[in-house]
């Protein structure tokens, strides 16, 4: 998790920042955790569907890689664009 | 959500920082804090719940499926951002439908 936010709770007495803390952390585990699965099904359900061999083929290894990569990527973007939301920025309409 | 993204964080920042300031500022009893906290787990439980909705939504409804490229590529980023803004408006608006204000959990 990104420590830095704790410096925005800076205003709060140490028990409620530490609770606030443990809150967050499992949050985050629970999170991470689960967007490990979905990841790994999604994946799997767009690259592979051929099962010839027990081990993934160079085209599906490479598949793999990509979808995952570009998750990651998409799922930075659309933090981003939410993070602006949940702040009330308006963007403009292109 | 994932480890290591401020963005996320950020969100939940605001409304947690007013209900437990608020909390402390009125010299709460314990039982108003135990509230507040369960409160302000349950929101950010919320916003991470809508978050990854709307993630695998617009990835299904923007991305390519066949991965010629780890990159997002011009299109895909202007339909994710498009994406994430009427997502948000749909979640307005079913909101207020609901009859109240506040983002349905």
């Amino acid at each position: 998790m990104d420590k830095s936010m704790l410096g925005d709770l800076g205003t709060l007495p140490p028990e409620d920042q530490a609770r606030m803390s443990t809150m967050i952390d499992q949050l985050q585990i629970r999170d991470s955790l689960r967007m490990y699965n979905t990841l790994v099904e999604r994946c799997f359900t767009d690259c592979v569907d051929t099962f010839r061999r027990k081990t993934l083929d160079k085209q599906e290894e490479t598949c793999v890689k990509r979808c995952a990569e570009k998750f990651l990527k998409h799922s930075m973007r659309v933090g981003m664009r939410f993070a602006e939301l949940n702040q009330g920025a308006a963007t403009p309409d292109e | 959500m994932r480890i290591g993204k401020k963005e996320d964080i950020d969100l939940f920042s605001s409304f947690l920082l007013q209900s437990i300031m608020a909390a402390n500022s009125n010299m709460p009893t314990a039982l108003d804090k135990e509230q507040i906290f369960g409160m302000a787990e349950k929101e950010m439980e919320y916003r991470v719940e809508l978050f990854n909705k709307l993630t695998h939504t617009c990835f299904a409804k923007c991305v390519e499926k066949r991965y010629k490229e780890s990159e997002l590529n011009m299109g895909e980023t202007s339909c994710i951002d498009r994406c994430v803004a009427k997502y948000w408006q749909v979640t307005n608006l079913v909101g207020q439908l609901l009859g109240s204000g506040r983002p349905p959990m």
